[in-house]
């Protein structure tokens, strides 16, 4: 009997620390569409009536551009590095929103831009084709609108260099210092909102909301961009103490500095690093913890992809290194049962590997599965066996056939290896195409969707 | 893991964009209501006091009065021109309504006083833009040219005065008794009010609101307050009525207005 009722009472206990952190990804949507509603709404009774076609394209004008206004803030919030959304909703779903409502947000300024110009083009008697004529004319004689000319160019230059093929044409460095000018661009647009909006001269409400929005967006840019990372890099003052290879093309860099474990990370999160090093002061980079963060030492585990990854290896000990986060929701935080999967593809074994060293749970709660080509490429792998030595749990590797064949991993045989596999959560990194194959596999094995954890940074 | 469709994607967003824009522009009258019941006679009287109303009483001297342009939208509100001419002349040109609220008050400020004295100069519509305020001088220009082809339309003989030419609503009395006059403007926080009287003898037979608050909250408050407005001037015969709640600024401007009528009227 007491056997029964304390194996009850522990597991009702057990559950009450493993229940998932919501993330607030919900309510923040519902938010914004209400914003959306309320500017709608603003437009709507600042309009008695259109009488004709003119008022018609002046008033669509009037509507694209205020939600246009409208989300052109919300495309600066959603980088601002506002803790609630880079570690509660996740960096990379965060990115994914930015990029879609900047693209959206782009279609809307242009559309504004045309149909206010054709429109008033129209109003003083002049045809369609005489819309740049117009655009000159208005550009010359409404105030703010030589600023807003500006921005709008800078603007339509942003969202060029950010289509997809074009990306990936050009170095990173170049793409995000051009990004960087979002916010000249936002400024620049910003007057001409207020100076010569029709719904802002009338209702001067909606111009102290209008500052309160945009201001208080800028608060958060200049203290979670700016400040924060200030602060936490007088405090932590790091240093590289040490690169090591673990694999040919995967180094380790150890990172010390003073109370690293006050800084807030977990496992599972990452930090944007720069390393002030010759050619690489300028841009900083994401890469996760590959070790549960230490009172002195932090350390980061990266393959060499791309320059700046490749560059990593010849880091000399005692460069100062600047670093912005932790940011990611791929965390403890996460999990909503007691029994869980981590499964790593290559290099992504490194957010895994602190989460097997760290999340709680007995023996035989644990399993990882870790993908490579190679056993020669499975980086980390004394570590993880002893890691799963100490703590009872599973550690299990894919890797191809000598002939080059590619290892199952289907519905299957995840079942086969792991008959409750539907009572797990699961955490997973890796490229972007072993993702989509183990997430459908998984979902085949019967693993509900709002199990699967997962970051993913492709757009 | 959703798979992404980032065509379908853009041809929903764009879909459905649209749709919610066109929809809300459909959604809108026509016709403003709550300028309606303001403005209602308003501007079919503003011109035919331009045409001179050749019943009208009170005809003075030939080519003397004055004479109400159009009322011209511009991007940044309407522009009206009511001209006083004398002997066929311009001797005064001013601007009834003018752009009003943010930067707009200053560009008024700015260039409806040059625009006056320039159309008296002028004596035609022929006058210079003032920089800096585009539209309001296009505006300017199109009402003080529809005035001066109004008051050319009558022969420059029986310009009509604010306070006279009132046509259209002579239904009740002789037209030789009834009097149309014009209140100063009241401006009032929330844009000018000005109340037109039709006089018989020592009688208000009638009330308008030619001018009244406009934009917003103001649309809905004009439609509520000023039909009540105009039934208590008629019904009370002088400047001693009460303010409707909830549109108290306007009432007060109103009752100004009334009042300055009254006191040109004589009564």
């Amino acid at each position: 009997m007491s056997t029964i009722a304390g194996g009850r009472a522990a597991r009702r206990q057990t559950m009450r620390r493993i229940r998932p952190r919501r993330s607030p990804a919900v309510p923040l949507l519902i938010a914004v569409w209400a914003g959306a509603a309320a500017v709608l709404w603003l437009w709507w009774n600042n309009t008695p009536s259109i009488a004709d076609n003119n008022s018609r394209i002046l008033n669509a004008g009037r509507i694209t551009g205020l939600l246009a206004g409208y989300l052109m803030a919300l495309v600066v919030l959603q980088m601002a590095r506002v803790p609630a959304l880079e570690r509660r909703v996740g960096s990379d779903r965060v990115a994914r929103w930015h990029a879609m409502t900047g693209r959206y947000t782009i279609c809307l300024v242009l559309a504004h831009l045309f149909l206010t110009m054709w429109g008033y083009a129209l109003q003083s008697g002049k045809g369609l084709g005489q819309i740049v004529q117009q655009t000159i004319d208005s550009v010359n004689q409404l105030p703010d609108m030589g600023k807003a000319a500006i921005g709008t160019g800078l603007l339509v230059l942003i969202g060029f260099v950010s289509v997809g093929w074009l990306r990936r044409l050009i170095p990173y460095d170049t793409w995000y210092h051009v990004h960087l000018l979002t916010y000249a661009a936002v400024f620049l647009t910003f007057w001409h909102q207020l100076s010569t909006g029709n719904d802002f001269a009338v209702e001067p409400v909606a111009k102290t909301v209008w500052y309160g929005l945009y201001g208080s967006v800028t608060a958060l840019v200049i203290w979670y961009r700016i400040l924060s990372p200030i602060r936490l890099n007088l405090k932590h003052r790091m240093r590289v103490q040490a690169v090591i290879e673990e694999t040919p093309g995967i180094v380790s860099v150890l990172i010390s500095g003073r109370k690293l474990h006050r800084m807030g990370a977990e496992a599972g999160q990452f930090f944007r690093w720069r390393f002030l090093a010759p050619g690489m002061r300028f841009s900083s980079h994401p890469y996760s913890l590959s070790a549960a963060p230490r009172p002195n030492m932090l350390r980061i585990t990266v393959k060499a992809i791309g320059d700046h990854s490749a560059a990593l290896r010849d880091l000399e000990p005692g460069t100062r290194v600047w670093a912005e986060g932790p940011y990611g929701a791929l965390t403890a935080g996460k999990r909503s049962r007691g029994k869980v999967l981590l499964v790593a593809g290559g290099v992504g074994i490194t957010p895994m590997r602190a989460l097997f060293e760290t999340l709680p749970g007995a023996s035989g709660d644990l399993t990882l599965l870790y993908r490579a080509n190679t056993t020669q490429d499975l980086a980390l792998w004394d570590e993880l066996a002893a890691i799963s030595k100490e703590r009872g749990a599973r550690l299990m590797y894919a890797v191809n056939s000598p002939e080059g064949e590619r290892p199952d991993i289907s519905a299957d045989s995840l079942r086969r290896k792991l008959p409750d596999i539907d009572h797990h959560d699961v955490f997973m990194c890796g490229p972007p195409g072993f993702a989509q194959e183990v997430y459908a596999a998984l979902r085949g094995a019967g693993v509900p969707a709002r199990r699967i954890h997962h970051e993913s940074f492709e757009m | 893991m959703k798979k992404n469709h980032p065509i379908r994607r853009f041809v929903l967003a764009s879909a459905a964009t649209v749709s919610g824009i066109v929809l809300l522009l459909a959604l809108k009258p026509a016709s403003d209501p709550a300028a309606a019941s303001a403005q209602a006679g308003a501007a079919p009287q503003q011109t035919a006091a331009a045409q001179g109303a050749p019943q009208g009483g009170t005809a003075q001297q030939s080519g003397t009065g004055t004479v109400l342009g159009d009322v011209v939208q511009t991007e940044y509100g309407p522009v009206q021109v009511q001209l006083t001419m004398s002997g066929g002349k311009i001797t005064k040109a001013d601007a009834v309504q003018a752009p009003k609220g943010g930067t707009s008050d200053q560009k008024t400020a700015l260039s409806v006083p040059k625009l006056n004295q320039e159309a008296v100069t002028a004596q035609s519509a022929d006058i210079d833009a003032v920089s800096g305020a585009t539209y309001t001088s296009g505006g300017y220009k199109k009402s003080l040219q529809s005035a001066l082809d109004k008051a050319k339309a009558t022969g420059g003989t029986s310009g009509s005065s604010g306070s006279s030419g009132k046509a259209g609503t002579s239904s009740a009395a002789p037209a030789a008794q009834a009097r149309v006059v014009t209140g100063t403007v009241s401006d009032t926080q929330y844009g000018p009010v000005q109340v037109r009287l039709t006089v018989e003898g020592k009688k208000i037979t009638k009330a308008e609101a030619v001018q009244a608050p406009k934009g917003g909250v103001s649309d809905q408050k004009t439609a509520l307050a000023v039909p009540k407005l105009n039934q208590e001037a008629v019904a009370a015969g002088s400047a001693q009525i009460d303010t409707v709640s909830g549109a108290t600024y306007t009432s007060e401007g109103y009752k100004k207005s009334l009042q300055s009528a009254l006191d040109k009227a004589g009564v």
